[in-house]
C-alpha cells in the first residue's frame, strides 16, 4: 500500500550523463542480509543456488563474507517463512547506483582503492570509496552496481558526478 | 598504505578496509568471577608491546567483516603472516 | 644583460611567442620555455634574494634541484602560489611572476644589510643571540627575524581551484622519463604489462632533451609508448613519496601551464599501487664550494647545457667553466658547438684525460689545469673571476659573464630512501648509491650510479690562498649555509650529521638539500677527520619537492570534504527553518525557531508543547542493530548488564553496555520482536562502535553462538511522538495495533501498519511523557512525518529538536552517554545500579565492577544540582568545590555535565559528577567562576514527575 505514502529518494532519479559514462539511481529493490553457517543452509532456505565463495555473486546473491550474503531481488519479493537462517530486511538501508560506460572503471577508481580493471564480471565485495563504505559489483565489463548506505549516497553521488565531469 | 592479506577473502586488500584490534591471543577468561584482582588486571591491561614480531588482531571491517590474527614486525611494519581467528598462534 | 637567445636550436617552438611579466616588467619567450630560460634569454641574471643574508641570487640549476630562483605566481584572486622554482614554471601568455624576499625591489633590497653583517650571523646565531630575555622572543626577536628572513608570502585568500584524486594500478611503475626510464618502460611495455611512466617535466626525455643527437631516438620511443594501450605516460607529474607495498603518491599539474585554466581541476593526486617500481630519477650535479659561488651567473654546467641545447639560450657571451669532473668539459664543448662563447676551462685536476681535453682544445678554448676559482667579481652579476693555482700561486683575473661549476654527480636516491632502501658509499662517485630494499623496486641509470659520469676528483672546498674565514663559500644556497658554518658547528662539538644539519640548517630548506647534502657531508667529514660513512647520512622524507595542500587534499574540499549524513526528514526540517547541529557525521535539527524567536524562546516553547500537548522528533539517527538467531537472548545476556532471557516478545528493556573495564560505553532501549529476534538501539554516535564491539565478542570469544548482527540504522526512519496527546495523533493512522494502555503498555513494541506502511511501533519515552517511536522503512519517513504533522495539527503538534530533547530528558534525569559519562563512570556511579543483573553469573564488565578502585568510596557520582539563584544556568564543564575560599589550586570535587533552563520547572537544573555525590544530597557546594562563586544544592536527578505518573497513561 505504498500508494498511501510516497517514497522519497535522497538523490536525483534522472540519470547523470557525461562523456563515456552514465551514473543513475538503481530502481527500488528488495534487499536482505542472509546469515548462516554455510552456503548450503542458505541454498536450502531459498531453494536456489547460492555461492559460498567470498566476493562472488550468483542469482543476485553476493557472498560478502563468511556466513554473510546480500540478496538483491525485485521490489516486493517475500522471504520464505520459517527459514532456518537469519534474514534481515535491509531494503531501505541502501541506495543502489549504477555506473556504466567505458569510463566506469576510471570514475570509480577516483576513490576506490581496489584494482577495478582486473575485477572480474560477477565479483562483488564490500570496500570503500574514500571514507565511505560501499558494496561494489561488476555486472558487465562496462557496468558496476554500487550499494551505499542511504545517508551517504548524496555525498557519493556528488563525488562521482563531479569526477565524471572533470 | 599497506596491503594486508585477509585470510578469509584470501587476497591482499588495502589497509583502509581494515581496523586494528590490539594484541592477539588474549582470550577472555571462562569464569572471570573466580579470578583474583591481579589476574584480572593482567587480562585487562597488561600487553606485550614488543619490538619486532607482534601478534595482533585486525578486522576486515570494510570487507568480509571478520576478525583475524596477524604477525607484524613493529620495526619494519611488515606483515609476516595472517591467519583465521581461532587458529593456533604462529 | 648577458644571456641571450641563440639564433637557432633547442626544442622551443619559435613560432609561438609568449608574453609575460617579471616584477611587472614585460618579457617575451617561446612555447617550450621555462620562466628561467625565458628570463635568461632576456638578459636577466638576478632572480631572487637569499633567505638569511638577502644576497642577490641567480639561477643555479635547470630543474627541480633549483635552490635560488624561487618565484611567486599570481593568477588572480584565490590563485596565488609562492616559492615556485623558475626552472619549473612553464611560460604561458600573460604569466605574472614576481620575485620574493626583497624590499623595496629586487635590485635594491634594504635587508641586504644582513649580508654586510654576515660575520655576525654564523651557524646557530639565532639560538645563541636571542635567548635572553626570554619574553623578547615572541614579541620582538621572532617577528623581526620573520620579516627579515624568509621565502615568499603565504596566500591570504581561500584557494579558488579544485583538485582531483585517483587510485591507479599497474604491474610496472617507472619514475623518471630520461633515457634509462624510457628504456625500462619500453621493455616492460613489450611484455604486455600495465606500465605507468611518470616525469615531473612538461615533456618526457630528461637529459636526452639536452642532447640533440638523442632526439630521433627520443621521438621514436615516445611514439611507441604513446601508441601502446598498456602504457600511461604522465608528464608534469611529480612522484613525491614512496610508501609501503609499492604505494606511490604523485601529483599531476593540469592547468598551471595554461593561459586559460578552464573549469577542470588544477592538479590530480595519483595514488599508484605498482607490482614493481623502477626508479630512474637521474642524478643532480654538485656545485663547487668557493668564495662567491652564489653570485648570479654562477651555475651548474649541466644546467647551462640544458638552457643552450634544450631552450636555445646562451647563459652568457663569455662563459667560463670551473670543473673537477669530466662531465663539465663535455657540457661546455656541446655548448661551444651550439654557438655559446666560451672563454676558459679551469680544472682543479692536473690529470684530465687527453680525450676530454682534445675536444676543448680543438675548439680553441683556453684550458687551465691544476687551478681553481678563488673569487668572483660582481655583485648582481658575474663580471670576472679570480683564478689561482691550487698551491695559491699565479693569482689573476679572467673576465667572463657566466661561470659554470662541474663538481660531479649525486644520484637521486630520494624515493629509494622513502622506501627505506639502504645506501652504499661509492668512492669513485663521491656519493651514496642504492644498495638493497625490501620493496620490489630497482634503480636504473644515473640514480643507480651506473651511468657513464666520466671521471672526477673529489674536492670538498676549492683550495684558495685567501683566509678561509673571509670566504663566502656557500654549501646550502637556499638556507644560506657556508662551508665556514659547518666547520664552526664541528668546532663547537657537533659530531653527528643529523645534529650538524639541524644546527646549521643545511639541507633543511624546501629543496631538501638536493645540491648541498653531499658537499655538507664531505666538509663535515673533513673537519671531523673521519670518513664520510662514519658520520651518517640524513634521511630523505616525502615530499620530493614541495606540493600544494590542495592536491594532497584531493576532492576533500567544500561540500565533498566529508559526508554530511542527512535523515529522510532533514529536507522538511530545512524547509521549516530548523537550525542544525552536527552529531557524529549526522546533521540534526537542533530547534525550530518561529519568526522572531531566539534559541532560548524556541526551545522553551518546544519543551512546553511536549509536556502540554505533543511533540514530534526525528530520531532516525539512533543506531539500530537487528540481532537474529536461536542464541540471540543468550548473546545479549552476556553483552549487557541487564537480564534478557526473561524478556517477553513484544516487550522492551533499557540496556546498559559496559566495556570489559566496567565503565559505561553505550545505552539504549531494545525490543524483543520474537524468540530469536531483537531490535536494539544504540546512541547516535555509538552505532558503529557498538556493532564492532559486539562482532568482536561474537566472532572471537563466543563463535559457537548461533546469532547474527545486522545494522538497521538506515533501514528505518524513526519518528518520536511524545506528549499527552501522542496517542490521539497516532490512533487514526494505525492499523492492526491496539493502542489502548492495557493492550500496549509502556516499554512495549508492536508490529502493524501505519498509513499502509509496515511499522515497528515502540511505546517508549525519553521525555517522561506518553511516547511512541514509529519505525518505518526509510524512504517513507518524510511522507509519514508530513501525515503526522497534518493529523496532529488540531492537537497542537510541535516539532522539536535535539536541544529540547536534551532539556526534557535532563528533567527526568536520563543520562546522555558521553556527556554525563566520560569513560570512567560505572553503572553505580551513574545511579543505574538497578540496571545491573547482579544475579547473572557473568556479563561484559561484571568482574571489573568488583575491582578495588571501583568499590572504593569517594568515586565521582552523578547527581542533580540546583543553583540557589533559580535564574542562573551553570556552564557545562564548570568545576565544583566544597569551599570557594580555599587556596588555589583548589580541591575539585567534580564538574557540571549537563545544565539547562527548565521551562517545566521555571528554574535552572543541572547534572554533575561529584566525588561521593550520592551521599551529599542537601549539601551546598560551590562553582567558582571568574566573577564570583555560585552556590548550588545537591539533589536527586529526578527533577520532574519522580513517580512516573505521566508515563503510565
Amino acid at each position: 500500500m505504498s500508494d498511501v505514502l510516497a517514497r522519497a529518494e535522497p538523490i536525483p532519479t534522472a540519470p547523470w550523463v557525461g562523456r563515456d559514462v552514465t551514473i543513475r539511481l538503481a530502481p527500488p529493490a528488495a534487499r536482505f542480509s542472509l546469515r548462516a553457517r554455510k552456503a548450503a543452509d542458505v541454498q536450502d532456505a531459498l531453494g536456489r543456488e547460492v555461492t559460498g565463495k567470498i566476493g562472488t555473486t550468483i542469482n543476485g546473491i553476493a557472498c560478502l563474507g563468511p556466513e554473510e550474503w546480500l540478496w538483491r531481488a525485485p521490489e516486493g519479493t517475500a522471504t520464505p517463512a520459517n527459514a532456518r537462517i537469519a534474514i534481515t530486511d535491509i531494503g531501505h538501508r541502501h541506495v543502489g547506483l549504477i555506473v556504466e560506460g567505458p569510463r566506469a572503471v576510471s570514475v570509480l577508481s577516483a576513490g576506490c582503492p581496489l584494482d577495478l580493471a582486473t575485477f572480474e564480471v560477477g565479483r562483488a565485495t564490500r570496500t570503500v570509496f574514500e571514507t565511505v563504505e560501499i558494496i561494489i559489483e561488476r555486472e558487465a565489463p562496462d557496468r558496476f552496481h554500487v550499494e551505499v548506505w542511504r545517508s551517504l549516497s548524496v555525498w557519493l553521488w556528488m563525488v562521482l558526478t563531479t569526477t565524471a565531469g572533470d | 598504505m599497506i596491503l594486508i592479506h585477509c585470510p578469509y577473502c584470501d587476497e591482499k586488500r588495502p589497509e583502509i578496509e581494515f581496523v586494528y584490534g590490539g594484541e592477539a591471543h588474549i582470550a577472555r577468561p571462562a569464569d572471570p568471577a573466580t579470578m583474583n584482582d591481579a589476574a584480572w588486571e593482567r587480562y585487562l591491561f597488561i600487553r606485550n608491546n614488543p619490538r619486532g614480531r607482534h601478534h595482533e588482531r585486525w578486522r576486515h571491517s570494510h570487507g568480509c567483516g571478520r576478525f583475524f590474527n596477524a604477525v607484524r614486525d613493529t620495526v619494519t611494519d611488515r606483515f609476516e603472516t595472517t591467519y583465521k581467528a581461532g587458529e593456533p598462534r604462529r | 644583460m648577458s644571456g641571450y637567445r641563440l639564433a637557432n636550436g633547442g626544442r622551443i617552438d619559435r613560432g609561438v611567442r609568449r608574453r609575460f611579466t617579471f616584477d611587472g616588467r614585460p618579457f617575451e619567450g617561446f612555447s617550450g620555455d621555462t620562466l628561467a630560460s625565458a628570463l635568461l634569454a632576456g638578459g636577466v641574471q638576478l632572480f631572487g634574494r637569499s633567505f638569511k643574508y638577502h644576497r642577490p641570487r641567480g639561477v643555479l640549476g635547470a630543474g627541480s634541484e633549483e635552490p635560488n630562483a624561487l618565484i611567486s605566481v599570481n593568477r588572480g584572486p584565490g590563485r596565488f602560489t609562492p616559492n615556485l622554482r623558475a626552472t619549473g614554471i612553464e611560460v604561458y601568455e600573460g604569466l605574472a611572476a614576481t620575485s620574493q624576499n626583497r624590499w623595496p625591489s629586487l635590485r635594491f633590497d634594504l635587508a641586504a644589510i644582513n649580508d654586510r653583517l654576515g660575520m655576525f650571523f654564523p651557524a646557530g646565531f639565532y639560538n645563541k643571540t636571542f635567548m635572553w630575555p626570554r619574553s623578547f622572543w615572541e614579541t620582538l626577536y621572532e617577528p623581526a627575524i620573520r620579516r627579515m628572513a624568509g621565502l615568499g608570502n603565504p596566500p591570504t585568500e581561500e584557494d579558488r581551484d579544485h583538485y582531483a584524486a585517483t587510485y591507479a594500478h599497474c604491474e610496472c611503475l617507472v619514475i623518471g622519463a630520461g633515457p634509462a626510464g624510457i628504456e625500462a618502460a619500453l621493455e616492460a611495455a613489450s611484455t604486455g604489462k600495465r606500465v605507468i611512466l611518470v616525469d615531473e617535466q612538461d615533456e618526457a626525455g630528461g637529459g636526452a632533451m639536452s642532447d640533440p643527437a638523442l632526439w630521433p631516438w627520443l621521438e621514436r620511443s615516445i611514439a611507441t609508448l604513446a601508441g601502446a594501450p598498456n602504457v600511461t605516460l604522465l608528464t608534469r607529474t611529480t612522484a613525491f613519496g614512496y610508501y609501503h607495498d609499492n604505494f606511490i603518491g604523485a601529483i599531476e599539474r593540469l592547468t598551471d601551464h595554461l593561459a586559460d585554466i578552464g573549469k577542470g581541476p588544477r592538479e590530480r593526486l595519483w595514488r599508484i599501487r605498482a607490482g614493481e617500481v623502477i626508479l630512474a630519477q637521474g642524478a643532480i650535479e654538485r656545485p663547487l664550494v668557493f668564495d662567491g659561488n652564489d653570485t648570479p651567473g654562477v651555475m651548474l654546467a649541466s644546467a647551462a647545457r640544458t638552457f643552450a641545447l634544450r631552450h636555445g639560450v646562451a647563459v652568457g657571451r663569455s662563459v667560463a667553466l670551473m670543473a673537477t669532473h669530466d662531465s663539465g668539459w663535455r657540457d661546455i664543448v656541446a655548448m661551444a658547438k651550439a654557438g655559446v662563447g666560451v672563454c676558459a676551462v679551469i680544472d682543479a685536476r692536473t690529470n684530465v684525460s687527453n680525450d676530454v681535453q682534445a675536444e676543448a682544445k680543438a675548439l680553441g678554448i683556453p684550458v687551465h689545469l691544476g687551478q681553481c676559482v678563488i673569487g668572483v667579481k660582481g655583485r648582481h652579476a658575474v663580471q670576472a673571476i679570480e683564478v689561482a693555482s691550487t698551491d695559491g700561486s699565479r693569482r689573476r683575473t679572467i673576465a667572463c659573464d657566466a661561470l659554470l661549476m662541474a663538481g660531479g654527480w649525486t644520484p637521486t636516491v630520494h624515493l629509494w630512501s622513502h622506501a627505506r632502501g639502504s645506501l652504499a658509499w661509492r668512492d669513485a662517485l663521491g656519493a651514496y648509491v642504492p644498495e638493497t630494499c625490501s620493496e620490489i623496486v630497482r634503480c636504473v641509470g644515473a640514480c643507480a650510479g651506473t651511468w657513464d659520469f666520466g671521471a672526477g676528483g673529489l674536492i670538498n672546498t676549492l683550495p684558495s690562498p685567501k683566509p678561509s674565514h673571509r670566504a663566502r663559500a656557500f654549501v646550502d644556497f637556499q638556507n644560506d649555509v657556508t662551508a665556514k658554518d659547518i666547520r664552526l658547528a664541528v668546532q663547537e662539538g657537533f659530531r653527528s650529521i643529523e645534529h650538524i644539519k639541524r644546527y646549521t640548517t643545511t639541507g633543511m630548506a624546501t629543496d631538501q638539500g638536493k645540491t648541498s647534502n653531499l658537499n655538507g657531508l664531505r666538509i663535515a667529514s673533513d673537519a671531523l677527520a673521519r670518513p664520510v660513512t662514519d658520520i651518517g647520512l640524513t634521511t630523505f622524507r616525502p615530499p620530493y619537492t614541495p606540493q600544494s595542500f590542495g592536491a594532497l587534499a584531493g576532492r576533500a574540499q567544500g561540500p565533498l570534504f566529508q559526508p554530511t549524513r542527512k535523515t529522510p526528514i532533514d529536507g522538511w526540517a530545512e524547509e521549516h527553518g530548523a537550525v542544525f547541529e552536527l552529531v557524529a557525521q549526522w546533521r540534526r535539527a537542533r530547534y525550530f525557531p518561529k519568526p522572531g524567536e531566539d534559541m532560548h524562546v524556541a526551545v522553551n516553547r518546544e519543551c512546553r508543547m511536549v509536556r502540554q500537548a505533543v511533540g514530534i522528533f526525528d530520531a532516525s539517527t539512533l543506531g539500530k542493530i537487528e540481532v537474529v538467531g536461536p542464541d540471540a537472548a543468550e548473546f545479549l545476556n552476556r553483552m549487557y548488564t541487564n537480564p534478557w532471557k526473561s524478556l517477553e516478545p513484544g516487550r522492551c528493556r533499557y540496556g546498559l553496555l559496559l566495556r570489559e573495564d566496567g565503565f559505561i560505553t553505550d545505552d539504549g532501549v531494545s525490543a524483543r520482536l520474537d524468540d530469536d529476534r531483537f531490535h536494539l538501539t544504540t546512541t547516535t554516535g555509538g552505532a558503529t562502535r557498538v556493532l564492532n564491539m559486539m562482532e568482536d565478542y561474537l566472532q572471537t570469544e563466543w563463535p559457537d553462538l548461533d546469532v547474527w548482527l545486522t545494522s538497521i540504522t538506515e533501514q528505518y526512519a524513526v519518528i518520536a511522538l511524545q506528549g499527552p496527546m501522542a496517542r490521539k495523533v497516532l490512533e487514526p493512522l494505525v492499523e492492526g495495533i491496539d493502542l489502548s494502555p492495557g493492550a500496549f503498555p509502556h516499554m512495549a513494541i508492536r508490529a502493524g501498519r501505519i498509513c499502509g506502511i509496515p511499522t515497528r511501533l515502540f511505546r517508549v519515552s525519553f521525555t517522561g511523557e506518553l511516547g511512541f517511536e514509529i519505525n518505518v522503512p526509510t524512504a517513507f519517513g518524510r511522507a509519514l512525518w508530513e501525515r503526522l504533522m497534518a493529523e496532529g495539527q488540531h492537537h497542537g503538534i510541535t516539532p522539536y529538536g535535539t536541544e529540547a530533547m536534551h532539556v526534557l530528558r535532563a528533567e527526568k534525569g536520563f543520562i546522555i552517554v558521553g556527556q554525563d559519562t566520560d569513560g570512567t563512570v560505572t553503572p553505580y556511579d551513574a545511579g543505574l545500579g538497578w540496571a545491573v543483573g547482579t544475579k547473572k553469573k557473568d556479563f561484559v564488565g561484571k568482574r571489573s565492577l568488583a575491582r578495588p578502585d571501583i568499590v572504593a568510596p569517594g568515586r565521582k557520582q552523578l547527581v542533580g544540582l540546583m543553583t540557589d539563584d533559580p535564574n542562573l544556568v551553570l556552564e557545562e564543564g564548570a568545576q565544583i568545590v566544597a569551599d570557594p575560599k580555599q587556596a588555589v589550586p583548589m580541591t575539585m570535587l567534580g564538574h557540571v555535565t549537563s545544565s539547562y533552563w527548565s521551562e517545566t520547572l521555571g528554574r535552572s537544573i543541572a547534572l554533575a559528577l561529584v566525588a561521593g555525590g550520592h551521599g551529599r544530597t542537601g549539601e551546598t557546594l560551590y562553582i567558582p567562576m571568574p566573577d564570583r562563586a555560585h552556590s548550588v544544592k545537591v539533589c536527586s536527578r529526578l527533577f520532574h514527575d519522580a513517580e512516573g505518573a505521566r508515563l503510565n497513561v
